[in-house]
């Protein structure tokens, strides 16, 4: 088990290093620099602040500069909010962006999981068309859609019982946390659910399920016992994935909720070519999604012994 | 050892099965699958129903067992007796869950019949901890002590590992445990050794009676392998389209074969002995459609000793001595012909 976490890192640090290495060279491939903005500034400033920050050097020498960083875990100052460093935006930033997307993730599976065996207990009748019919509408309609829509419900809904039942915006408490992380987790829940489904009616026909009710086993320990837990492995396995795109889909959310989370930095710093925090939040994503998918692939291991065995 | 002991004296067989009829509503309409099957065992008998794939087999077992999924499958006549009591449409018999308790069934293909998640100590200890309320511990102990007597080694061991460590040949001992912890007084085996080789067929069929004499328990058995039944049945019953055809002791349908079926199965056989020049002969043609199951004889179509009137009316059936039964117009009295001078008195 040890030895297959070890190589599993190993294999993530190599993934890290590539997403890094393709990050550096497609931001230095842009059009345009950081230094390049309306401002006015004179031919030796501009050398100036070039050196500085390594511009004028060969892009091999830069790029060597930059891992040398990286392998510090030291991502530089951001060029166009100055005097602030990349690892305090992401250290300000990401636990608010890490606590709405985990929230999410949780939702989604929880949520996927329950309706998913509710569908396939419930198949072709009343309430597997109905969640089935909300899966399609979770699946495709957008997020900033749902979000805008969730808001405006909450603004209703506090109107209606005269105080703020659910806060519309902002960060702070759970009761903040609540509306946003179901709408970021919504279309994941719908995938979930279809997974879960479509996987639970494989699962009730196959012959380990006769073979328990020839046992007697009573339905209810026939489903925690034997179905539950083999209809789970597929929605483990899209688990990874799943939170990656949570994760790195929760920009839209954060703005419409005016969470401070990372997502905006992410996406400002690429509109403004700010290299180093576009490198940094996109190794730190990065690397942050391959520790989720590795957690995912050892927490499977838990789950199906056949996997366990074979590391 | 228990199963069962009530009924020795009471001269009711264990198990009877009476005209049970069962029909599957499909697409394409309603297939009569089951149409009229009745036979009985009894305690330390081994019953072979014996027919080809389609012919409704597995469906009667799995109607006793109530494991028909209803829809898409509905019995819409016929009954079982356990000891007289109904079983039919009922999950329990004398206060004792029919699943399980009474009856245990075994199914053809190990690898897919056991939880892959699940260790197989732990697939073995929950009928006790269902029907006997063991208490978790209890049970995994009671389940290493049925896997040593299933003659798996290494008990202990083995009771901790996962289907997928076991071979096919072990995986069907540990479900013959598994279905023997709750002592059943009938054990059905859908064919058990379809999916094993022959060498492990042998050592499965050896460990059914060998834990039948020590249980007393009744086997129905289910196969298309006429050697599995010579071995092991006392009784057999040969289904085509939904019936029993033929029924009686195994010497009887052996030796004294009533049905053109049987004789057309017996000659479809393989056989290893060089002295006898015998080539296999098929059986032409396919089963009926059981959409529309023909107003005579089912085989009649495939049937080289077929009449005007086995295309026009069912057979009855005729009990030919003691209780060899078959279902063929050749025995009524008018048709002019010595059924003994058709069929090969002895085809092995």
């Amino acid at each position: 088990m040890w030895l297959y976490i070890l190589k599993r890192a190993l294999q993530g640090i190599i993934t890290v290093w590539f997403i890094a290495t393709a990050t550096f060279f497609a931001m230095h491939n842009v059009p345009g620099d950081p230094l390049t903005n309306d401002r006015a500034m004179t031919e030796t400033t501009r050398a100036n602040l070039e050196s500085k920050y390594g511009l004028d050097q060969p892009i091999t020498t830069q790029y060597l500069i930059f891992l040398r960083n990286l392998s510090r875990g030291d991502f530089g100052i951001s060029f166009v909010q100055e005097n602030r460093e990349v690892n305090d935006i992401i250290r300000e930033h990401f636990p608010v962006s890490a606590i709405l997307g985990v929230l999410a993730v949780v939702f989604a599976a929880i949520g996927g999981v329950l309706f998913g065996a509710l569908t396939a207990l419930y198949r072709n009748r009343l309430p597997d068309y109905l969640i089935m019919f909300l899966v399609i509408l979770g699946i495709s309609v957008p997020s900033f859609v749902v979000a805008a829509l969730g808001q405006l419900s909450l603004v209703s809904l506090n109107t209606l019982m005269g105080f703020t039942v659910l806060p519309v915006a902002g960060w702070g408490t759970v009761m903040h946390m609540l509306v946003p992380a179901l709408v970021l987790g919504l279309s994941t829940m719908a995938y979930l659910t279809r997974l879960m489904r479509s996987s639970m009616l494989e699962v009730t026909s196959s012959d380990y399920v006769r073979t328990a009710k020839s046992k007697g086993v009573p339905p209810t320990r026939i489903f925690t016992r034997h179905q539950l837990r083999n209809a789970i492995l597929p929605v483990v396995t899209v688990l990874g994935p799943a939170i990656a795109a949570i994760t790195t889909g929760g920009f839209v959310v954060e703005l419409v909720f005016a969470i401070p989370g990372l997502g905006r930095y992410f996406v400002e710093a690429v509109q403004q070519l700010d290299y180093t925090v576009i490198m940094g939040t996109t190794v730190f994503y990065g690397a942050f999604l391959v520790f989720m998918v590795i957690l995912v692939d050892v927490v499977y291991g838990f789950i199906d012994p056949r996997v366990r065995l074979d590391l | 050892m228990t199963a069962g002991k009530e009924n020795v004296d009471s001269g009711i067989p264990l198990l009877t099965v009476e005209n049970l009829q069962v029909e599957f509503d499909t697409y394409g309409g309603t297939v009569q699958a089951v149409r009229g099957v009745s036979f009985s065992v009894d305690q330390r008998q081994t019953l072979a129903i014996v027919g080809e794939s389609g012919c409704g087999k597995s469906v009667t077992v799995q109607s006793i067992m109530g494991l028909i999924p209803t829809p898409p499958g509905r019995i819409t006549a016929g009954s079982a007796r356990l000891r007289g009591h109904e079983t039919l449409g009922r999950s329990t018999v004398g206060g004792k869950q029919i699943r399980g308790a009474e009856i245990g069934m075994i199914f053809q293909d190990p690898m897919t019949s056991l939880n892959p998640t699940m260790t197989i100590g732990d697939q073995i200890a929950e009928p006790l901890q269902v029907h006997r309320g063991y208490s978790a511990s209890d049970a995994f102990t009671e389940a290493i002590r049925l896997i040593e007597l299933c003659k798996i080694p290494e008990a202990a061991k083995r009771a901790r590992q996962y289907p997928f460590e076991f071979s096919g040949g072990m995986l069907q001992r540990a479900m013959i445990a598994m279905v023997l912890s709750c002592k059943p007084s009938v054990l059905i085996a859908d064919e058990p050794t379809t999916a094993l080789d022959v060498t492990i067929q042998a050592q499965i069929l050896d460990l059914m009676q060998e834990l039948q004499k020590e249980t007393g328990m009744a086997i129905i058995l289910i196969t298309h392998d006429l050697g599995v039944v010579a071995r092991m049945a006392d009784e057999v019953a040969v289904m085509y389209a939904g019936k029993v055809v033929e029924y009686g002791s195994a010497d009887d349908v052996f030796y004294h074969s009533a049905h053109p079926y049987t004789v057309g199965l017996k000659e479809a056989m393989p056989m290893n002995d060089p002295a006898r020049q015998h080539v296999l002969k098929p059986i032409d043609g396919s089963p009926p459609d059981l959409f529309a199951p023909p107003a005579g004889c089912g085989y009649c179509p495939r049937c080289p000793y077929a009449m005007q009137i086995c295309s026009e009316r069912q057979p009855q059936g005729h009990n030919l001595h003691g209780h060899h039964f078959a279902s063929c117009w050749l025995h009524h009295a008018k048709s002019g012909r010595k059924p003994e001078t058709i069929f090969f008195k002895d085809a092995r």
